[in-house]
């Protein structure tokens, strides 16, 4: 009879709660299980659900009828929004009863009403029996998780929240319109329409007003005045054609890059048809900083000695300081520092192939490691080497020792620059690392026929190679094969995922958090390497080519049974321990201690421990899936 | 004192009805073996079982009760687990009985209790012989007690569940009303705490100085 009667009620609310998402995609089962298990409450107007100081959520609550509102709380803005409000099929609090901590915002009933509620482990439960909700609440962390990097950042900007950051479209920071003529324009008249408007470059675009190209006062001197060229004649004739040009949407970060890339000191901005916006300098986007990016781009490529490029690590380094207090994120931050760094490393094999007679040999340089994944913070030392082809008909030997000697020089000239000599001697200069594509290959598959603990580790370390210098198809070559190799060798995978499960993430069951004997987590042993490992074998499995974590986690999202969404927050989490590290390394070189990627969490704030929290359970839902693939 | 009720019961409805079921008369001495329900217990810590009936009419003498839907609301919430619902049809000694397990010793809440609560003891004096003493709370006068502003007479259910925008899964079903009147309970219950009167007696307290209030004016 009792049962009739219940099946009538659950009948009932699970009517309610199929016109809401994510409810109306949830598996039967589970939809019966949350109806089964939700019981209805009253919340008069004015009311208080659930208030921080209530402590860990006991129930999920779901409305039924009437108004929420969610107001934040405490001294720290989590969430963007300082108030929502919820209303019938909006559940909450998703972030804090899956992090077990208490709520950061206080849930106020704004009118009567009515709300299911289940209890905290039915809650857990119901995410273990139902993917779908589970992706639901996956993504619904995730974008907290984004708003609280946010957050932070704004936070650890010591400047005024009116000051531009790096995250500002383009749109928004060119000003007055920019100057521009048709090609047919004479000279004369474009440098006088330059003058009378007091400007330091001049656009050059079709009828549509399609840039095609650009001059400014820096190619006065050289194109026009020393050659004496012919005022009359067009001005198509000493521009410099196919301008740089990037979308308003593109933000100040990506035109930074652009400059710093392409060595350049204007950037035009179009709309969506092409058609010239404005023009954005590099003195828009710093004219607070005081280290300049292209100053510094502009240094390293005209270096010519050791002593200058020295300066330009400096200023990399302090530029990268300066970029952290202005709230640009770990992976731009990251992607800034290795593209500067790959441009110094260029210029010191520039500098050294000057001394070095290796005309006519096919060879190219590589990164291995956290440079090989773009992924430098700002104390990394050297790991690199070289791959070549010995041509037909000639001798080895003789062309590898002079390989080596000009991998001596370029070794020492980095160490110079701040890149410390490896201690592993994983250097081009070691002749177990200055190998012919045939070597590499065989090596590569050496390690992965008998991979003991060695080969391994050393799977970590030279997998993750990239070409920095030379020729590249040696080493798209070299990661085809390896990729192949691997492939056929399911075995070999099976323990590289074993070998990455034996850093667990340290995350406590009585205390939030596992620390190591001093006090303290290593932010690269725990934190950022489990992610690192795992992405290298989705990589290696799925046959991804890129070498960056991101990028790797990223494209195995379309190739594996990965969503998205769990995608999107795993990446979050490790964005947030590289943000830590690079703060942290920040704050050593202030106090000119080096603590080595190790944080103690006492000295982290409330938002930083919890977000850390979050990321290890990222990297631990990693590891989780590694576990399943491979049966372990 | 059990014992000459039940010595009655078993030889009066003896010859008329045939014998009651020993489990019914098991239940039925073990619902009546029951310490007296507390009626000074906060919301959160009461019980309380919202009764409905379902009957052929509204005439108390022509029409007959079909079928009863019982909700209880614990700690201030309805749990479809708490639920019960039957027709009288076939077995009502056992239904009934079942009912009164259901209820236990926890206050009754209903709405219209002139005619519910005729139309039940009635059954239970007709079917198994004595009318159960209960404390019954009735939200036809609790509602317009507690919510003045809203209404000041008493209404219909119908007009109660638009007040407060209550919906149920079907109307005029014993568990179906019922359901709308266990969410119209809750609402009485909050409003009554912010009056310090959320205690089954304080909630009595209310209905009855509510009745005494319309009989003198």
């Amino acid at each position: 009879m009792a049962q009739n009667a219940t099946d009538l009620l659950v009948g009932a609310s699970t009517d309610f709660l199929q016109h809401f998402s994510p409810f109306n995609g949830m598996e039967p089962e589970a939809l019966a299980y949350l109806a089964r298990h939700a019981v209805l409450a009253f919340h008069p107007r004015g009311s208080e659900l659930l208030t921080p100081a209530m402590g860990e959520p006991r129930h999920l609550f779901i409305v039924q009828r009437g108004k929420i509102l969610a107001r934040q709380t405490g001294p720290t803005a989590v969430t963007e929004y300082t108030a929502i409000t919820l209303g019938p099929g909006e559940c909450f609090p998703i972030g804090a009863i899956s992090a077990h901590r208490p709520s950061t915002n206080a849930y106020v009933a704004v009118d009567d009403s009515f709300c299911f509620q289940i209890g905290a482990d039915e809650f857990h439960e119901l995410v273990r029996m139902s993917p779908v909700f589970h992706r639901f609440c996956t993504q619904y962390i995730a974008t907290l998780l984004n708003q609280s990097r946010q957050q932070l950042q704004a936070s650890f900007s010591q400047r005024a929240a009116e000051q531009q950051t790096m995250t500002t479209p383009l749109g928004q920071l060119i000003g007055k319109e920019a100057a521009w003529v048709t090609p047919d324009t004479s000279t004369r008249a474009a440098l006088e329409m330059m003058n009378e408007r007091h400007v330091g470059s001049m656009v050059v675009a079709d009828d549509d007003r399609r840039p095609i190209g650009i001059l400014t006062r820096s190619d006065l001197l050289p194109r026009i005045v020393l050659p004496g060229f012919d005022l009359t004649r067009p001005i198509a004739e000493v521009m410099t054609a196919n301008p740089h040009q990037l979308p308003a949407s593109a933000s100040a970060y990506d035109a930074a890059l652009a400059m710093a890339t392409h060595g350049i000191s204007h950037l035009l901005v179009v709309d969506n048809d092409d058609r010239l916006r404005g023009i954005v300098s590099e003195r828009d986007l710093f004219s607070l900083q005081r280290t300049s990016l292209r100053q510094i781009r502009a240094g390293i490529d005209s270096a010519q000695d050791i002593a200058t490029l020295q300066r330009a690590s400096g200023d990399i380094r302090q530029l990268a300081l300066n970029l952290i207090a202005q709230g640009v994120g770990a992976e731009q931050l990251t992607q800034f520092i290795s593209a500067l760094n790959d441009a110094l490393t260029r210029r010191v094999i520039a500098l050294a192939l000057e001394h070095h007679e290796l005309y006519g040999i096919d060879f190219a340089w590589f990164a291995f490691g956290s440079e090989g994944r773009h992924e430098q913070t700002l104390s990394t030392d050297q790991d690199n080497g070289i791959v070549w082809q010995c041509p037909e008909l000639r001798d080895a030997e003789p062309i590898r020792i002079r390989l080596i000697d000009f991998a001596r020089e370029v070794n020492e000239g980095l160490a110079a620059c701040g890149f410390p000599l490896c201690k592993g001697n994983i250097m081009a200069s070691n002749p177990e690392l200055c190998l012919t594509l045939e070597q590499w290959k065989n090596r590569f598959a050496a390690w992965i026929n008998e991979p003991d603990p060695q080969a391994l580790l050393n799977a970590s370390i030279f997998f993750d190679f990239r070409v920095l210098h030379g020729n590249e198809r040696l080493g798209h070559q070299l990661r085809r094969s390896l990729n192949k190799m691997t492939r056929a060798n399911p075995n070999f995978l099976r323990l590289m995922a074993s070998n990455a499960l034996k850093a667990p993430p340290p995350l406590g069951r009585i205390r939030d958090f596992v620390l190591e004997e001093d006090g303290t987590i290593d932010l690269k042993k725990s934190g950022a390497r489990l992610f690192v490992d795992a992405a290298r074998i989705f990589a290696l499995r799925i046959g991804i080519e890129s070498s960056s974590t991101v990028e790797r986690l990223r494209q195995s999202v379309s190739k594996s049974g990965v969503s998205a969404d769990e995608v999107a927050a795993m990446v979050d989490g490790f964005h947030f321990i590289q943000m830590l590290r690079l703060r942290s390394q920040h704050l050593e070189s202030e106090d000119g201690t080096t603590r080595d990627n190790r944080i103690d969490p006492d000295t982290l704030n409330e938002l930083d421990r919890r977000i850390l929290k979050e990321a290890f359970r990222q990297a631990r839902k990693l590891q989780l899936r590694l576990k399943l693939d491979y049966q372990l | 004192m059990t014992a000459g009720w039940l010595s009655r019961l078993v030889s009066r409805r003896g010859g008329e009805r045939g014998e009651l079921d020993r489990r019914v008369i098991d239940k039925l001495a073990a619902w009546k073996s029951l310490p007296a329900g507390r009626l000074d217990l906060p919301a959160f810590d009461a019980r309380y079982v919202v009764v409905n009936t379902e009957a052929s009419g509204l005439d108390l003498e022509r029409d007959r009760l079909l079928a009863v839907g019982a909700l209880a609301i614990e700690s201030g919430v309805i749990s479809p687990q708490q639920a019960w619902y039957a027709t009288l049809q076939h077995a009502p000694e056992a239904a009934l009985a079942d009912l009164l397990t259901f209820i236990g010793n926890s206050p009754v809440v209903v709405f219209n209790a002139p005619f519910n609560r005729r139309m039940l003891l009635r059954a239970f004096d007709e079917t198994v012989g004595f009318e159960p003493d209960l404390f019954w709370l009735d939200l036809y006068y609790l509602l317009p007690a507690l919510f003045p502003e809203r209404r000041r007479d008493p209404v219909r259910l119908a007009d109660w569940m638009e007040s407060f925008d209550i919906e149920t899964f079907q109307r005029h079903h014993g568990l179906g009303d019922g359901w709308a009147i266990a969410q119209l309970f809750l609402t009485v219950q909050a409003r009554a705490t912010g009056r310090g009167a959320a205690t089954a007696r304080g909630l009595g307290d209310v209905e009855h100085a509510y009745r005494e209030f319309r009989r003198k004016s």
